[in-house]
């Protein structure tokens, strides 16, 4: 697919006339033929080969005589919806999409014309096959399609936080209206937890669609966690979870993005509590998190909770962008971006999760 | 003196319960509520109210689907009105129809999330007026919307 047309053609840049020669004489015809991006073949009435051009040969090797289903597919069976055969009884123009193995074993999706070659007396004879290799496009196509479908499910997930905040301000509507301060407060508390999740889901889109140089600072690793932990005691307390924490005051000064260290342990507490919501099997439940030393190179923060858990299938998909187990509660996006920033910190997550019993996050960084 | 409204709400998301709950009770129903579809079915069993607003999509040990699918088949409860609730929308490129099939999911009316509080109310009183109306109520199911 690379070759220049000059190139192949003998690396000449060629005159008018030339060219005009070369016609004349079919000699261009049949270069050009060799050169086309694509497995030009042609075909008896049994699917044998009886010509192909250069790039066919350059991928197949001398396969005349061979059937077509067997030099594209390995298969000793004819393709449900092959054109030739289709040319061959109404003499027209036919398309189809196949995937074939390439000489090199992978496969690779191609979409197929067939055209008929006519004798004198407008019988066919033979039908010529053009395959292109539309793998990329499929490729694209899928990616786009997986996009849209992501962008549907988040603008759900937006869509029932909106409902939250539309919810929570008429109860503090009320409450106003009455002067019942406990209902102003319930109803600012709704509002509250809807704002951390919109502001959540907005970061995790932004932190994970731009390349962001991270930015160390020399902090106390501690520290900088304790801001997540008091984001998310409200709605902790509102879903009846015990969040609490043990932090080691004892562990050395580091080189992170505070930035994205909170992040990272924002995105980790809204899944326990998540995960905590979800199971209806225990009377109650708890999360910890845990800032303390690992060994004598390491740290680790650890968050652990005594949620839902996961299956062995769904933890090995977890940190994949879009993948969710929320159904269309979630983005996808939240533990793809506490790998990228844990890879970024040069860091490593260790996962251990039992369903129904609960789920324990471990990340381990240097002390440096 | 008319007879107050029996509500039974079943949704698994517990601020939508509660702001709800403040509408309706304000709005002249009794209002009781389930997180989870089988307290709610057990509470549409002892309460038997007169209309149910189920989540259609919540994740929980009985979901809306089913739900609906218990009241339908049980002789005391079949007639109760039901609103069908759920966040899924043509964004996803899908919505709800009736369709007069009994296999698929029967609630007397539907309405997407975010509930226009005031529509709700409407809405509430068709799905009552139809329960009353017919004994069976045409079904629903999800269909694609044009692109």
């Amino acid at each position: 697919m690379n070759r220049a047309f000059s190139g192949s053609l003998k690396g000449q840049s060629m005159s008018h006339s030339e060219i005009l020669r070369r016609e004349k004489s079919g000699e261009l015809y049949k270069e050009i033929v060799n050169l086309l991006p694509i497995y030009l073949t042609i075909q008896d009435r049994d699917l044998n080969i009886i010509f192909a051009n250069q790039t066919f040969y350059d991928e197949f090797g001398p396969r005349l005589g061979k059937k077509c289903h067997f030099v594209y597919k390995g298969s000793l069976n004819k393709c449900r919806a092959c054109p030739v055969q289709k040319t061959f009884s109404d003499k027209k123009v036919h398309l189809s999409e196949e995937t074939i193995r390439t000489h090199g074993g992978k496969t690779a999706q191609m979409i197929v014309y067939s055209a008929p070659i006519l004798d004198q007396a407008g019988n066919v004879v033979s039908v010529m096959e053009m395959a292109t290799n539309i793998t990329r496009v499929k490729v694209m196509q899928k990616e786009l399609t997986e996009l849209g479908q992501s962008i549907a499910l988040m603008s759900h997930g937006v869509k029932n936080i909106l409902e939250g905040l539309q919810g929570g301000s008429y109860v503090v509507d009320e409450g106003l209206h009455d002067g019942d301060l406990t209902l102003i407060q319930r109803g600012w508390g709704i509002v509250k937890n809807n704002i951390t999740d919109i502001s959540r889901i907005v970061q995790n889109i932004l932190y994970s669609s731009k390349k962001r140089t991270i930015l160390l600072e020399r902090v106390a690793p501690g520290d900088i966690i304790k801001d997540s932990i008091n984001l998310f005691r409200g709605k902790a307390r509102s879903e009846r979870i015990e969040l609490s924490c043990e932090i080691n005051p004892a562990l050395p000064e580091v080189n992170m993005d505070p930035f994205a260290i909170r992040k990272m342990m924002n995105n980790l507490i809204s899944n326990a509590i998540e995960a905590c919501a979800k199971d209806k099997s225990k009377s109650s439940h708890r999360i910890v998190v845990r800032a303390d030393d690992y060994n004598e190179l390491q740290f680790k923060y650890e968050v652990e909770d005594n949620g839902i858990g996961m299956d062995e299938r769904t933890r090995l998909q977890i940190f994949t962008e879009f993948f969710s187990t929320k159904g269309t509660e979630g983005t996808g996006l939240g533990l793809a971006v506490v790998d990228k920033i844990v890879k970024e910190h040069k860091g490593k997550i260790e996962v251990d999760s039992t369903p129904l019993i609960g789920t324990l996050f471990r990340i381990l960084f240097l002390k440096m | 003196m008319e007879k107050l409204l029996k509500v039974v709400i079943i949704d698994d998301n517990k601020d939508y319960l509660f702001s709800m709950e403040t509408f309706l009770s304000r709005n002249g129903f009794i209002v009781q509520t389930a997180s989870n579809g089988k307290d709610g079915l057990d509470l549409i069993k002892k309460e038997h109210p007169d209309v149910i607003l189920l989540d259609v999509m919540m994740e929980s040990v009985l979901a809306g689907f089913e739900v609906c699918k218990a009241v339908r088949s049980d002789s005391h409860l079949e007639y109760i009105a039901i609103v069908g609730i759920s966040g899924m929308g043509e964004e996803l490129g899908l919505k709800y129809e009736q369709y007069r099939d009994d296999e698929y999911f029967t609630p007397d009316e539907f309405v997407e999330k975010p509930v226009d509080k005031q529509r709700l109310l409407s809405v509430i009183e068709k799905a009552i007026k139809k329960a009353k109306a017919k004994k069976k109520p045409p079904a629903w199911r999800f269909v694609e919307t044009a692109p």
